[in-house]
């Protein structure tokens, strides 16, 4: 195995957390990699054979994008309640007790209460924001025409995590040689070779895409209106796939305000104000803070520098103290008039502006057994308040 | 020149420039010098960088990272009055 040591850019302090994550979509030549804050190197673990020059000015040129974010890198913390907890291996224990089961690279099958606890956060979701906003439930189909994709500047943005569908093609000698060869050598990912069609569609990366081409052309009454769904995405994160953290496929509740700026801006913050509140009530150990996409192109520093100046992004990170990290588990977002302009979306004769706020189930799931373990007794006097009537409800039907 | 006459001649210019580089409809009506540039999608992030530029070369002064995280400069009347107090060594 070759190996190689680069110089971590000082200009990039604040940009690590986006280069560790970057780093794994360098080439199919990295094993590993590791970065060393202290020394400030990035040292990668490379396939025999890989042309180390051309690595180096790979990562030359991945530094770049973060190395002069064009707008600075703003930090609000709008609610610090980071608490003292004891490191708890969630995933171990969920393992233990059945509660999860890995059925391929970043897929889970949850069960009994880490199941209830994601079915609980989408109630409470119900119960404090589709009833606050008066979001009409919209049902979407879990995969999107790459064409949206196109049209919603996604492949411009994070083209890294984009897992696209493919189907046999309609040739019924490809579908028969594919059919026995199944039949007589059994599955191998080499039969796809040759045989698949141009794909046209991806399983949908976010929840909120439909709602816009849902509303193509439409003029909206004002203020507008907003919308809730609840989709399984996809994003594919090589080597970043963590079980429950960050998955290929979960989970995604958003609510979704299209309209007028100012509806559209107000009810974002109700939203903003109504998550801190519940992140008081269950006592999580958390921030809500600005925060910015791991936009995967070279214009990162323009974007999420922008991003971050104008909090067009929040996040309410929550501690993870086995890993001593905190992962994202809510994520308040505006778009300005991109959708509408995209869509032609249209209210009082101009195109709407358009926000979303959304959960990620499984990262819930996973960062509140973290934090509080695997007895209900202990758990927060909010958060088992609402665990165990909920519970009892489900029970009764 | 009177502070508040530099002021308004900045706004003038800013309006012009933005009026004709982000098309903007005539007789906007919601296009004054106090909206919000950005949440009313008049100019988007790559737009904001040619702003900046436009502001830096037009007005000679400079925009840091830092001025851009310090100073409020989401509106016309936001601009121009950073402007102004760079211009005038106040900033």
């Amino acid at each position: 195995m070759a190996t190689m040591t680069v110089d971590l850019d000082q200009n990039t302090n604040d940009a690590v957390a986006q280069i560790r994550y970057a780093l794994t979509f360098l080439s199919e030549d990295v094993v590993s990699y590791d970065i060393d804050e202290v020394e400030q190197k990035i040292h990668i673990d490379l396939r025999p054979g890989a042309d180390i020059e051309e690595m180096e000015a790979r990562v030359d040129r991945l530094l770049r994008r973060y190395s002069n974010p064009e707008f600075g890198m703003k930090s609000v913390v709008a609610l610090d309640q980071r608490r003292e907890l004891p490191a708890i291996d969630a995933w171990a224990g969920m393992l233990e007790r059945r509660w999860a089961t890995p059925v391929g690279e970043g897929h889970v099958v949850l069960r009994g209460p880490a199941a209830q606890l994601l079915a609980l956060v989408d109630h409470k979701v119900q119960t404090m924001f589709v009833k606050e906003f008066h979001a009409e439930l919209e049902i979407f189909p879990s995969t999107i025409k790459s064409e949206t994709l196109h049209r919603c500047n996604h492949f411009t943005s994070f083209p890294e995590h984009v897992d696209f569908v493919a189907h046999l093609r309609q040739d019924l000698d490809v579908l028969s040689g594919f059919a026995d060869a199944c039949r007589t050598g059994g599955w191998t990912p080499a039969l796809h070779d040759g045989r698949m069609a141009a794909n046209d569609f991806a399983v949908s990366p976010s929840c909120c895409y439909h709602a816009y081409e849902g509303m193509e052309g439409w003029t909206l009454d004002k203020p507008g209106r907003s919308i809730t769904a609840v989709l399984a995405c996809h994003r594919y994160e090589g080597a970043n796939h963590t079980y429950l953290s960050r998955m290929r496929a979960f989970t995604m509740r958003e609510v979704i305000w299209v309209g007028q700026p100012a509806y559209v801006i107000r009810s974002r913050a109700r939203a903003d104000e109504l998550i801190q509140e519940w992140a008081r009530d269950w006592e999580l150990s958390c921030t809500f803070e600005t925060a910015n996409d791991m936009f995967f192109t070279d214009d990162f520093a323009v974007k999420a520098s922008f991003q971050r100046q104008q909090e067009a992004k929040r996040e309410l990170r929550m501690d993870v103290p086995s890993e001593q990290q905190a992962i994202s588990v809510f994520s308040s977002n505006f778009h300005s008039n991109t959708f509408g302009k995209a869509f032609d979306i249209k209210v009082d004769g101009k195109p709407a502006a358009s926000a979303c706020v959304g959960w990620g189930g499984e990262r819930w799931v996973y960062a509140l057994i973290s934090q509080f373990g695997f007895d209900v007794d202990k758990w927060p006097t909010g958060l088992k308040r609402d665990y165990e009537k909920f519970t009892a409800e489900e029970s009764a039907r | 020149m009177p502070a508040d006459m530099e002021v308004d001649d900045i706004k003038q210019q800013l309006h012009e420039y933005i009026t004709r580089r982000f098309k903007v409809a005539p007789g906007d009506a919601d296009f004054t010098d106090d909206v919000h540039l950005f949440d009313y999608g008049y100019v988007d992030s790559f737009g904001a960088v040619e702003l900046a530029e436009f502001v830096q070369d037009r007005f000679a002064v400079a925009v840091t990272q830092t001025d851009l995280m310090a100073y409020p400069m989401n509106t016309i009347t936001e601009i121009a009055t950073f402007v102004s107090l760079r211009k005038r060594g106040d900033l």
